[in-house]
């Protein structure tokens, strides 16, 4: 027994709630208020994949983007703001070519959307549970040929980089050290 | 009252979040502002690749574990990006882009 409106409720709930955040994100003046803005982006995004059935991505969502990056764009937004955290408002030059260019995506983007017919093989309604942690952890870690055990390997090795790189840049340098 | 979603509304929120982002990226002066905007496309990409695995090719796995990949490099690039910031921050003592336009400050360059 699927009924399919409660889908749809959450769809159009999830979907006004982050466009409606995201216009938040990028037009406020207060970074502050623009990184919880993106927190709520984030949230209702996972709102939105639990709504496409994908549990575990929804909750590696939350922890890793909400919990893991936000928290470190508040910790860049408060050590580089000496307690005024307003931005200068962009000039109109500015604000219409970001304008142009992002409308001229949205239409073309969209043009394709609406003339494609898309293959579809799943006839079943949203939010059912479709999802296979096992799966995805044996595809993950397999080395046949349709599996993801090299990039896997790689970018372990890219987080490392990424933390001594982080570390390396962001120390304080002494005058007599080099 | 509302259609019953199917591909192409799932499709059209999630450019309608790249365009927004997009428009962030072009228009915030500070860089943090630029970064916030940089997730929110990234948002919508690993939105975008969830749609096409659930309705396109809802047998396999791979675009959920394209997506674990896609945050994990998220990670490491806030990463950099707050260290190359709290750097630049350092030497310039301010975070506009639009100032930004040399490597090095010419004569007074502190540390």
């Amino acid at each position: 027994m699927y009924d399919g409106t409660v889908a749809t409720l959450f769809f159009y709930l999830f979907a006004v709630a982050s466009i409606a955040l995201a216009l938040g994100v990028v037009l406020g003046r207060r970074l502050l208020r623009s990184a919880v803005c993106l927190i709520g982006v984030l949230g209702s995004s996972a709102g939105l994949i639990l709504v496409l059935g994908f549990e575990f991505i929804a909750g590696i969502q939350v922890l890793v983007f909400i919990g893991g990056i936000v928290v470190l764009l508040l910790f860049a937004i408060m050590m580089t703001s000496e307690g005024h955290t307003f931005e200068q408002r962009p000039n109109a030059a500015r604000r219409v070519m970001g304008g142009i260019v992002a409308t001229a995506f949205f239409v073309v983007t969209l043009s394709v959307y609406w003339n494609t017919d898309f293959p579809l093989v799943s006839k079943e309604g949203l939010a059912v549970s479709h999802e296979d942690v096992h799966a995805i952890g044996r595809k993950l870690l397999s080395n046949e040929r349709d599996g993801y055990i090299v990039p896997f390997e790689v970018i372990s090795l890219l987080l490392l980089a990424a933390l001594i790189g982080g570390i390396v840049i962001a120390r304080k340098h002494d005058p007599e050290d080099t | 009252m509302f259609p019953t979603p199917t591909i192409t509304h799932w499709l059209t929120l999630s450019a309608l979040l790249f365009s927004i982002g997009l428009y962030g990226i072009f228009t915030r002066r500070n860089a943090v502002g630029v970064l916030l905007s940089i997730e929110l496309t990234l948002n919508s990409a690993i939105l975008n690749i969830l749609i096409f695995n659930r309705f396109v090719a809802s047998d396999d796995v791979d675009g959920q574990v394209l997506v674990l990949f896609i945050i994990a490099a998220a990670a490491a690039e806030a990463v950099v990006a707050l260290a190359i910031f709290v750097s630049f921050y350092r030497h310039r003592h301010t975070l506009d882009v639009t100032q930004a336009n040399h490597i090095y400050d010419q004569g007074n360059r502190t540390s």
